[in-house]
């Protein structure tokens, strides 16, 4: 077999024509652009994310660009030659592989568009066909509209405003965090504008989605934005090597080596984040100092895998806050804890922001602590499902700027309709991004 | 502290890698990390009570038994590391985010590793020496020692060549070396994969296609290329080479031919057996015994300094390269999703 009759005219028209016109059509009905049914492989993609599996839709699309390779490779060598053969199988491999995806996906689009699973059958054995009538017959019609093309319309603009830097906090200009999937550019965060006083205590709020965790990641450089981020005036980004230590992230996991002593965990820590200017005395002080602020001294020669659930977490803020951070950030520090735990422990990071440190924490139960707090971040996804500023200010104000009496009710509130809330997001970012630029003015013009 | 914390020195690299090293060891104790020293005990217990009998006495016994050793070699070096990394990836990106260096992380597995595989090796050799296996008392590097000092006219068994290695250290050197470039390659795999089923899933693939390309099993010449990549390969020469496997008898044609030759009629009602009488009878069982093993001797097993140089550099090549790998991969670590 030569490598022109592996792309044989017959293919290429059923692929494009057929096919192409259903997919389209199908497309049309989800609000997906209608020029991708006619790229092979990437209209698969998006009948995946038509069908709710874009990560499957993702896997397929390799193994089917794969298969394609395997094709051609085979088609390179003589026929009946041994690497002819290989190549087949390998191809035959990836094409079971397919169907299994395929199987996946066409059950899920099934679900989708409310139809018998049967149908499932004949989008593998006639897909172009199957698309068509899916395509044309009004019957067939999607549950509800997929997240991929966005109403960009009714998102709230964006702000032109950014904030003086201060000189004693942390001072951030985020513009945009986006990341390319599968060819196309999706923005995870956009216009967020806020500066941190040292000594404050920061709530962070939003519902699922909202971008919370990609916002702390863009705020200590795990993953740069489009933004600016200093810390005492000083560039979080272009001195990242020489500031690293001066932050402190606590993750939602407890991520220590669980055979491990308390003491050991402590101690390699502070080996490590420490500036060796300190001795070895003042190091194994600075551990027993952290072990007394977070009450590990009883515990310091057991094993990490015996701690209760509050230890260990307390442990695993006392890793970060070895070098005695400015910045110090923690996700979902109370998960998995009882109310009274969960609040010794919100007390402690109180403790901590008073000793002049900036302490930003995401909750998801934050009304039981919310009197420990100074100040709320809230985000909440726009209409173009980007993670927005709706709110950041003193708590009290917070209640007047939502017109909500808890937490909870303003979370509700931001959050989409499909998701069970009064989907108010891209009212309350405009509001708050018409107050900062206002502030920002008034504060030029004096 | 109200200013930032900037322009202050932190460990380097060597101090780091001692950190990490201590760790290790008491993970040791405490994770029971050491249950892989009786294991590999047992292991060779094993291999020598299948293959012990003709290992280092007769061609087929010694090439059955060095590719059994080299198995034993592969799993051991493969089960010491394959879950090391990826166990504790999540706890390994926030403390590379925490200044910890890639390098020296990698640098104290490579360092542990290979003291864990040299005593594996050891216990290895030990238990096969126990349970039977008789080691030979000539090896590659004292014989080509012995060969130049013969040259020279120098007499090798007057004494004072103490330094020349016995058998058994030729035979820790290769068997470490194919554990730990085994040990190295695991590890890389528990540096790509994201999990522990992911790695276990992957080892017995990377383990099969050692044993098919190991030579062990005859392969088509367009195969040979692959083959040299392969671990099993090297480290099947390498015991092969100390072996001196080209001067020892090929018995298994005689021995079949004896226990079932009376049965093939050669012509006039004379067996094969009978044929084999006669050579018994005139002495010259040896000679064909002899002339059988001249046969079947292999270039690449010929106990030279240079084929067993090169068994060691391939091994210790493919170790640094795997430990390459492992660093490159760990170095976007820091790109792991959530």
């Amino acid at each position: 077999m030569g490598v022109s009759d592996y792309f044989t005219l017959t293919g290429i028209i059923s692929d494009l024509l057929i096919c192409g016109i259903g997919y389209s059509l199908l497309f049309k009905k989800d609000g997906i652009k209608v020029i991708y049914a006619f790229i092979p492989g990437i209209r698969d993609y998006y009948l995946a994310i038509e069908a709710e599996r874009e990560e499957d839709g993702k896997t397929f699309f390799m193994l089917d660009l794969c298969r394609h390779i395997t094709a051609v490779m085979a088609a390179l060598f003589k026929d009946g030659s041994r690497m002819e053969t290989m190549w087949n199988m390998a191809g035959m491999a990836l094409l079971l592989a397919l169907f299994l995806f395929g199987i996946r996906i066409y059950i899920s689009l099934c679900d989708v568009f409310v139809q018998k699973r049967i149908w499932t059958l004949l989008w593998i054995l006639f897909p172009g066909i199957t698309s068509l009538i899916w395509g044309f017959s009004p019957k067939f019609v999607p549950q509800h509209k997929t997240a991929v093309e966005y109403d960009f319309e009714k998102a709230a603009k964006i702000s032109e405003t950014t904030v003086e830097a201060i000189q004693n906090g942390l001072t951030v200009n985020l513009t945009g965090r986006s990341v390319m999937n599968m060819g196309r550019r999706v923005y995870l965060l956009k216009d967020i504008h806020l500066s941190i006083p040292v000594g404050h205590m920061v709530l962070l709020l939003g519902g699922s989605g909202a971008g919370k965790t990609t916002f702390l990641n863009a705020v200590t450089g795990y993953e740069k934005a489009d933004a600016q981020i200093l810390l005492h005036g000083r560039d979080f980004y272009n001195n990242y090597e020489s500031m690293k230590y001066d932050l402190g992230f606590v993750p939602q996991q407890d991520l220590m080596r669980v055979n491990d002593t308390v003491r050991m965990t402590l101690n390699d820590m502070a080996n490590l984040r420490l500036p060796t200017s300190l001795s070895r005395k003042e190091k194994r002080e600075r551990v027993v100092q952290v072990m007394d602020k977070l009450g590990l001294l009883s515990v310091k020669s057991s094993q990490v895998g015996k701690l209760s659930g509050g230890q260990r977490k307390r442990l695993s803020i006392a890793q970060e806050l070895i070098s005695d951070p400015t910045l110090f950030i923690l996700d979902e520090p109370d998960s998995g804890l009882d109310g009274v735990v969960a609040r010794n422990l919100f007390v402690t990071l109180r403790n901590i922001a008073d000793e002049g440190k900036i302490v930003i924490v995401i909750t998801h139960t934050p009304d039981r602590v919310i009197d420990l707090f100074d100040d709320v971040i809230v985000l909440a996804k726009d209409a173009a499902r980007v993670g927005r500023l709706a709110y950041y200010g003193p708590i009290g104000e917070s209640y007047d700027f939502f017109g909500k009496k808890s937490m909870e009710e303003i979370l509700l509130c931001i959050n989409q309709k499909d998701e069970g809330g009064e989907g108010r997001a891209d009212e309350f970012v405009e509001n708050y991004s018409a107050g900062l630029e206002k502030i920002t003015s008034e504060e030029k013009n004096e | 502290m109200s200013e930032v914390q900037t322009d202050l020195k932190h460990i380097g690299r060597l101090r780091q890698l001692i950190i990490y090293l201590n760790k290790l060891f008491r993970l040791f104790i405490l994770q029971n990390d050491w249950k892989v020293l009786p294991m590999a005990a047992i292991i060779a217990a094993m291999v020598s009570l299948a293959v012990g009998k003709g290992l280092f006495k007769t061609m087929e016994g010694t090439f059955q038994g060095t590719f059994a050793l080299t198995c034993v070699c592969i799993w051991n070096g493969f089960f010491n590391s394959i879950q090391s990394i990826c166990r504790e990836r999540a706890i390994i990106k926030r403390e590379h985010r925490a200044g910890m260096h890639i390098t020296s992380y990698v640098g104290a597995h490579v360092i542990y590793q290979a003291l864990l595989c040299a005593a594996q090796s050891i216990i290895t050799i030990i238990v096969l020496g126990a349970t039977g296996v008789d080691y030979p008392a000539e090896h590659v590097l004292s014989l080509n020692v012995g060969t130049q000092m013969a040259q020279h006219g120098i007499d090798a068994a007057s004494g004072g060549w103490v330094m020349v290695p016995q058998f058994t250290t030729e035979l820790f050197i290769t068997m470490f070396l194919i554990t730990f470039a085994a040990d190295l390659l695991a590890l890389m795999i528990s540096a790509i994969v994201h999990s522990e089923m992911a790695a276990m899933t992957v080892m017995p693939f990377v383990l099969i296609i050692q044993l098919v390309f190991s030579g062990f099993i005859a392969l088509p010449a367009s195969f040979s290329d692959i083959s040299d990549l392969m671990l099993s390969k090297w480290g099947v020469q390498g015991l092969c080479v100390i072996a001196d496997y080209n001067s020892l008898p090929a018995v298994m044609i005689w021995n079949r031919m004896s226990s079932g030759g009376d049965r093939i009629d050669v012509g006039g009602g004379v067996t094969v057996k009978d044929i084999m009488n006669i050579v018994e009878e005139q002495g010259m069982r040896d000679t064909v015994l002899q002339k059988l093993s001249e046969a079947n001797s292999r270039e690449d097993f010929v106990a030279s300094v240079q084929n067993l140089a090169e068994s060691w550099r391939y091994l210790l090549l493919l170790g640094v390269v795997f430990a390459i790998i492992t660093v490159v991969f760990l170095e976007f670590i820091d790109h792991d999703k959530r």
